[in-house]
């Protein structure tokens, strides 16, 4: 794809339409409040003003493993960043019940057993709730097509179309900034980006890993990073961040 | 959501001094109210001049240094905070311009509390308060290297022919480097002859490891070969100086001088973890620091009759100008008067008992120590202040006792005359070792020490604190120690008189609330004045006293009592390190104040006016007037509930 194309602002008018679409389809129809404010969630982003200035929800979840198609959220954690700073009052964290067994490999990674989980609320009612904390703001998440997976089976089951605030992928931050070039994807660099990687290339100390707001604070510690490197190369722009980070729309 | 999600950032939190006083709910309630923040290094996050903090900073990782802009684009370093310590509380706390001018050292990770709720713990939070107002005293150290804020009154430094610039040097630049060394077995006329090579006045004398056994100095050769016919084949292990005093390279110059000055050498080798750098010598220093300060402690040495001691005092004050210009801290001021007025007191003593025995007095009849009571006993008499001091000696046979007592009473009273003659005025109340009362022999001190403490009446009880401050000098300081121990029995026994010499505290409770009106009314004509001493060190150091006579403690510095009496966990070290940060700003501030009231031609007082301070002054004054309330409510407590049991 040419340079052109990949610019953030491409990446967002590109949104938008979309989102121009999907409103002019859903023109009449009586929404759930909810649906109502997520259809506006790309309204006030502006393109040239600093990413700082822009709030962000980063989001991380702990699923039953890594196949989307079959496996179940456990968990899910986020922050909320606000003028490029964490706010640890800002928290979402919540368990939900998966409706099947955990399996074993994944309790040994987030250590959610299914006795904490009984009592737990099913996973669509989580992410509406999540969802009332998101708000407009832009979501973050490492390797975030997994997350916006989950999120969008939720929104296209409740309100019949997908999530539609944008999204920002600390992997994709990292590939862009931090790896060479690699349009073809053939150095396999995924591992450089993970999030043990990257927490210890820019020597973040989270505490609580391996849980879903210990990861989700780990990556807000690591969008900070990124916005800091854009700034200090001139680059703070929201229009350069979604160029770099925007997952592909 | 009630409990905090993340209990490992509640927990570091919890860690950090004062949060550690928090309760838990409260604790959950202000950590839920921070946001984390990322500075990569070099960034500056607090501007000096620039409008002040909007959060407390606690840091997570990472380091930053607090500076002091100076006028010609240097800056000073004030401090630098790490993990787990805060920055931001001074321009939040003063609410005007920051100060002080934060960077970051490396990339820092820091949990901010915005200014609301910081202010909001202060006021509510004793703990708060005393820590972040102290806090502004560790700033202290900044405040007291610009000396705009001592001197309201600008003259400079160059009055005092010296180079602030220079004299902040460390040693490390000053020094010699490349030393020259030799083996201990080389002849020391070859070792000469390397010196007049070199051209320099000592050769360090060097094991196998390279380790410093002892150094071979001008004065050595002179003393020891020249004078004292040692032979010059033999090896220079024979006549060199031992054990070689080191010192760190980052010692401050006035560091250097002090020991010099301390021990009676002229030079030290410069090393750092066993590994020699250099030496040091005093003519190195003296390049630096103009002839005066190493000068005015040797100066005393050379002199030879009573007449020259006339205010040779006045000489010690342009060195405690500079020092409080340097930024050394109240002890070394402190510690460099007491060296000068020691040596001046001995060569007081020496001229006198020659004098006497020129006068067919004869020698002293018996071994003799002077005792510095007071300040000077405390080894905290920076000003001419009133002199107290007695004198002890050992028992005589009865037919000289009284022959005996005349001789030392007529040395007591001529050597109290010349302190007076070299600057010490003398005070109507003060002990006087030209008094019969005060000049007295070992068991004649002992009776008077009994009977003090049994409250038999021997002298009035407010002069009896400073008597206790009692220490050898020019003599043996085995008498200090065996009157030091008849007072522990003493006190023993009669444990009622600590009760009644803690009671005279409360005559001078520091006056907290004047400092607050008067600040409030700024406009006010009259002229308030608030005495540092007798509201700010005279309750401190007699509340220190009283701690440390309870304990049977033989230091008789405030510093060092404070510092026994944490270790023996009489008083917290939080306690007790406020107390000494209160002590040393008032005894900072006072000499400021009186070096300027003699530089401006009046009479020195201990009075201030706080409209004349700095906002940053005042606040640290209120705050050490506090402390000290604080001590003096403590007191009263103790003996209270002693008197109970």
């Amino acid at each position: 794809m040419a340079e052109g194309f990949q610019t953030g602002g491409w990446k967002l008018s590109l949104a938008r339409t979309r989102n121009r679409w999907l409103r002019f389809r859903l023109r009449g129809r009586n929404l759930d409040p909810r649906a109502l404010v997520n259809l506006g969630a790309l309204d006030h982003l502006r393109l040239d003003e600093p990413a700082r200035s822009h709030r962000f929800v980063v989001l991380d979840l702990e699923t039953t493993g890594l196949d989307p198609e079959r496996d179940r959220v456990v968990s899910v954690g986020a922050f909320r960043v606000v003028g490029g700073r964490v706010r640890l009052g800002e928290v979402f964290s919540e368990l939900c019940n998966p409706g099947r067994d955990i399996p074993v490999e994944s309790i040994k990674v987030h250590a959610i057993v299914p006795d904490m989980i009984h009592q737990a609320r099913p996973a669509w009612e989580v992410f509406l709730d999540f969802l009332g904390f998101l708000g407009q703001d832009i979501l973050v998440a490492h390797y975030a097509p997994f997350d916006v997976y989950f999120m969008n089976r939720v929104m296209k089951g409740q309100f019949g179309f997908p999530m539609q605030n944008l999204v920002l992928d600390t992997v994709e931050l990292c590939r862009t900034m931090l790896l060479k070039p690699d349009p073809y994807g053939v150095y396999l660099d995924f591992k450089k980006c993970g999030l043990d990687a990257l927490a210890e290339l820019f020597a973040v100390e989270v505490p609580e890993r391996h849980t879903a707001l210990g990861d989700a604070l780990a990556t807000a510690l690591i969008l900070q990073r990124f916005m800091q490197k854009l700034e200090s190369q001139g680059r703070g722009s929201l229009r350069e961040m979604i160029k770099l980070g925007g997952m592909a729309a | 959501m009630g409990d905090f999600p993340l209990p490992r950032i509640k927990d570091f939190i919890r860690r950090v001094t004062p949060f550690d006083t928090l309760g838990e709910d409260e604790l959950g309630a202000v950590v839920a109210r921070m946001e984390i923040a990322y500075f990569p290094r070099g960034e500056v996050i607090i501007t000096a001049g620039g409008p002040p903090a909007t959060d407390l900073a606690i840091i997570q990782s990472g380091s930053v240094k607090v500076t002091l802009p100076e006028m010609d684009g240097g800056e000073i370093l004030v401090d630098i905070r790490g993990e787990g310590e805060t920055f931001g509380a001074v321009s939040l706390l003063q609410g005007s311009q920051a100060l002080f001018e934060v960077t970051a050292r490396e990339d820092v990770i820091a949990f901010l509390l915005p200014a609301a709720q910081f202010r909001e713990l202060v006021a509510r939070h004793p703990a708060f308060k005393r820590h972040f107002s102290f806090s502004l005293a560790r700033n202290l150290q900044a405040v007291q290297r610009n000396p705009a804020t001592w001197f309201a009154t600008g003259h400079q430094g160059e009055a005092l022919g010296l180079d602030a610039q220079l004299a902040r040097s460390q040693v490390g630049e000053l020094m010699t480097l490349q030393a020259l060394t030799c083996p201990p077995e080389t002849p020391v006329r070859e070792a000469a002859r390397q010196m007049t090579r070199r051209r320099v006045g000592s050769v360090v004398v060097c094991g196998a490891e390279g380790r410093a056994l002892g150094i071979l100095t001008d004065t050595d050769l002179r003393a020891r070969v020249l004078a004292g016919g040692a032979d010059p084949e033999a090896p220079v292990s024979e006549v060199m100086s031992r054990p070689v005093l080191t010192i760190h390279p980052k010692a401050f110059a006035f560091e250097a001088m002090l020991e010099m000055i301390r021990h009676r050498v002229h030079h030290l080798v410069v090393g750092e973890g066993g590994r020699l750098l250099g030496v040091i010598s005093d003519h190195d220093l003296r390049v630096v620091t103009g002839a005066a300060p190493v000068g005015v402690v040797r100066d005393l040495d050379k002199i030879h009759s009573p007449d020259e001691l006339e205010l040779v005092h006045q000489r010690l004050d342009p060195v405690l100008e500079m020092l409080l210009r340097l930024g050394g801290s109240a002890q070394y001021m402190l510690d460099l008067a007491t060296e000068f007025n020691d040596r001046l007191t001995a060569k007081i003593l020496e001229l006198t008992e020659l004098e006497l025995e020129s006068q067919g007095l004869g020698r002293a009849p018996a071994t003799y120590a002077w005792l510095a009571l007071g300040s000077a006993g405390r080894r905290e008499q920076a000003l001419r202040t009133c002199q107290m001091n007695g004198l002890v000696y050992d028992e005589l046979p009865p037919e000289r006792r009284e022959a005996g007592a005349q001789w030392f009473l007529t040395l007591g009273s001529r050597a109290v005359e010349r302190l007076a003659l070299a600057g010490f005025p003398l005070c109507p109340e003060g002990q006087l070792a030209s008094q019969p009362n005060w000049c007295q022999d070992r068991p004649g001190w002992a009776r008077t020490l009994d009977d003090l403490v049994a409250q038999r009446g021997v002298c009035v009880m407010p002069q009896a604190g400073p008597l206790f401050d009692f220490r050898a000098v020019g003599g043996s300081d085995a008498f200090a120690a065996f009157l030091r121990q008849r007072v522990t029995k003493a006190l023993e026994e009669h444990r009622q008189f600590l009760a009644s010499l803690a009671r005279l505290l409360p005559y001078a409770r520091a006056p907290l609330g004047f400092l607050r009106d008067y600040v409030v009314d700024k406009s006010g004509e009259y002229q308030a004045r608030l005495d540092l001493k007798q509201s700010g060190l005279t309750p401190l150091v007699h509340g220190v006293r009283v701690l440390a006579l309870e304990q049977g403690l033989a230091a008789t510095a405030t510093l060092e009592r404070l510092e026994a009496l944490a270790r023996r966990g009489v008083i917290s070290e939080t306690f007790a390190g406020d107390l000494r940060e209160a002590f040393s700003f008032i005894t900072l501030l006072r000499v400021a104040r009186h070096l300027e009231a003699r530089a401006a031609g009046l009479e020195p007082d201990a009075q201030v006016v706080p409209a004349s301070l700095s906002p940053v002054q005042r606040k640290m004054l209120k705050d050490s007037f506090a402390i000290i309330n604080e001590l003096q409510d403590l007191l009263a407590r103790r003996h209270q509930d002693q008197q109970v049991a």
